[in-house]
């Protein structure tokens, strides 16, 4: 069964420390971690140092395997990883872009199941419309939808998302979020996903951290986390948290503080 | 001094002194046209070459015309040329048995090695383009903008300024070895900076541009010091010029893009993917920095290979790649064979209108490599903005 712990975690730009003994709730097969956190905070910088991207000390650990213990190569057949920006707006077709990544990537697929797979992943994903069109022509948010398509072409243990939802609309938000996690409980994967918005966040996620200035000031279900003090603490707003019928958590943001 | 000039100047002059020797059969044409040893007829003959710029008697301007077997033959080896000199297959097989001994010979001595490296010369440059460009990210990188030819240039001036004797190279051997040396000193560099600098590509690019300045610089002062002669050597130089590449060089060049293009074909799926943007290549495992090490050193060296002996033709570095991924898109599995055979092409086109345009005159290839590659590049540039 999948796992992923995350424990005193730190990182460097330079001689400024970005990362402050990072540890993260223990994550279990099929449960998605939301990590908030202001501009700033580190969100990005976590997700590179956890994709392996960004050099760090501290343990990571997959499956009870040590990161820092398997080669790259390795690393990287688990874990699928979608950056902040989406891709470039070059004459790349989205179709050319995820063949390519799959070829690169030597994933052991057949043309015909390559190309089966990047259908399924395209039609999921809203994007089987703009698969022949250079990737400049895409609006934002289907470039960003492209950028996941490509995290999601390997199906990873560990699938870290950053803001995948920062440009995609009020349909497209919640579907991708429920795809993620309808994705991973089927094959019991692990999703992190950096996230703006806090109702998704207590919506989709199963754990949440906060992030502040490189150290996690809180950790935790939705409801533990996300309190008004803790907001008013961290992001600086005014907040009312309600209970939802349903029992889902509603935040209202009211102001500014 | 003097006489490598008048031998340069005789390597413009190809044409002329073919028809020349057809008509008075005093020398062997190949030791003339390769310049090879000259002293002891072009001492001589001094007085004749510098008639030959003089215009032509009429009679003999038609004579050109109406025996010009050799060249239409070999316009068709010429993979340009046989375009639009429209021949018949059958045609040159009867012409190739009708070639007397001396047809024969500037046949394979001078036209199809002049052929053969516009091909070799053109593939390199394209294929170093396109990949300075993609693992650039930037659409005017091109062994230019890396300082790679302009540091060939430089080794060739101190070359033909300083002339230094080395010993176990023969003298004809000096300036393409130290043009060499220069352009593969200059791509190593870029490749410290490529590591060291943990491969930011503007860095790369800004370095590369420092590098131009720096090697223009070094030129001028040796320019500054050099005579008149001297100088003008330098500039036909950089003109570019096909002519001077014998079989040794077709095979060097040739060798040289064959060795690396199986290396760049292995990468063709990353340099696509690259296309995606850096921070996704990187965020999928990609070790972007490594993988640029290796292709920066491999558009060095081909550069460094192709420019070494014929000159500065850097130009068909950027049009050969552009007018590929305009005619074959962004994958690279297409784009890379296709820059290089887009290169080949616009260099084999150029330098048949270098020696077509005027007749009996060879106009550099270097000058006319722009002045074909524009006028293709603005066409399709303009063709892809109406289908939008
Ligand atoms: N390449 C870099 N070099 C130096 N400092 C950096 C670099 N990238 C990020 N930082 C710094 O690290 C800190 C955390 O940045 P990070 O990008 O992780 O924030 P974030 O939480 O993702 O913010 P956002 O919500 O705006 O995406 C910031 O102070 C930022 O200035
Ligand atoms: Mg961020």
């Amino acid at each position: 069964m999948t796992s992923f712990e995350v424990a005193n975690l730190a990182t460097y730009y330079g001689r400024t420390q970005a990362l402050h003994d990072v540890t993260l709730p223990r994550l279990g097969a099929g449960e998605v971690l939301g990590l908030l956190g202001p501009n700033a905070s580190g969100k990005s910088t976590l997700m590179r140092c956890l994709s392996r991207e960004k050099r760090s000390t501290g343990r990571i650990l997959l499956d009870a395997v040590e990161q820092q213990t398997i080669t790259h190569t390795r690393w990287h057949e688990q874990v699928g990883s979608m950056p902040q920006a989406p891709p470039a707006p070059s004459d790349l077709m989205p179709t050319e872009l995820m063949w390519s990544t799959a070829r690169a990537l030597a994933i052991n697929l057949s043309d015909a199941e390559l190309a089966a797979k990047i259908e399924q992943v395209f039609v999921r994903l809203g994007l089987e419309t703009v698969a022949l069109a250079p990737l400049h022509t895409l609006s934002g948010g289907k470039r960003q939808l492209v950028g996941l398509a490509l995290a999601l072409i390997r199906e990873p243990a560990l699938l870290l998302l950053d803001e995948p939802t920062a440009a995609l609309d009020l349909h497209w938000r919640m579907a991708v979020l429920e795809m993620v996690r309808e994705e991973v409980s089927r094959r019991g994967g692990i999703v992190i996903a950096a996230l703006h918005d806090l109702d998704l966040a207590a919506r989709y996620c199963d754990h949440i951290a906060l992030l502040q200035h490189g150290r996690i000031v809180a950790a935790g279900s939705p409801e533990e986390v996300l309190t008004p003090a803790a907001l008013a603490e961290v992001y600086h707003v005014e907040a009312e948290i309600h209970h939802a019928p349903d029992g889902s958590l509603r935040i209202d943001v009211l102001r500014p503080i | 001094m003097q006489d490598s000039l008048v031998k340069d100047r005789q390597m413009f002059d190809v044409f002329r002194i073919d028809e020349t020797i057809a008509e008075h059969e005093f020398v062997n044409p190949i030791r003339v046209i390769r310049g090879e040893k000259l002293s002891h007829v072009g001492t001589e003959r001094t007085a004749d070459n510098r008639d030959l710029g003089k215009p032509q008697p009429v009679q003999q301007k038609r004579q050109m015309v109406r025996q010009p077997v050799c060249i239409r033959v070999c316009g068709i080896v010429n993979t340009a040329d046989s375009a639009l000199a429209g021949q018949t297959k059958h045609r040159l097989v009867e012409d190739l048995a009708s070639l007397n001994l001396r047809q024969r010979i500037i046949l394979w001595e001078v036209r199809l090695p002049d052929a053969l490296i516009a091909l070799a010369v053109g593939a390199a440059l394209g294929l170093a383009g396109v990949e300075a460009q993609t693992i650039l990210n930037n659409p005017l990188a091109s062994p230019f903008t890396l300082g790679v030819s302009s540091a060939a240039v430089l080794g060739a001036s101190v070359a033909i300024v300083l002339a230094p004797s080395v010993t176990f190279l023969p003298e004809a051997a000096i300036l393409p070895a130290l043009a060499l040396v220069f352009a593969l000193g200059s791509g190593m560099l870029v490749l410290a900076v490529v590591r060291f600098g943990r491969g930011a590509r503007e860095t790369v690019v800004l370095f590369g541009i420092a590098l131009v300045f720096l090697c223009n610089a070094l030129t001028a002062a040796l320019h500054y010091i050099a005579d008149a002669d001297a100088i003008q050597q330098i500039v036909f130089w950089t003109f570019g010029n096909l002519t001077r590449a014998g079989w040794t060089e077709v095979w060097i060049v040739s060798a040289c893009f064959l060795l690396l293009l199986p290396f760049s074909l292995r990468h063709v799926w990353l340099l696509t993917l690259l296309r995606g943007g850096e921070a996704h290549a990187r965020s999928l495992g990609i070790d972007v920095s490594r993988l640029r090490t290796w292709v920066i050193l491999r558009s060095s060296v081909l550069t460094a290979f192709a420019v070494c002996f014929v000159g500065t033709i850097g130009f068909i570095g950027l049009v050969g790649p552009h007018i590929a991924r305009l005619l074959l898109g962004e994958d690279h599995r297409f784009l890379v064979p296709g820059a290089a055979l887009c290169g080949a092409l616009v260099l084999s086109l150029a330098s048949f209108l270098s020696k077509a345009l005027i007749s009996g005159v060879i106009i550099p290839v270097g000058i006319l490599t722009a002045v074909v590659g524009v006028p293709v590049l603005l066409g399709l540039l303009f063709r892809q903005r109406r289908v939008s």
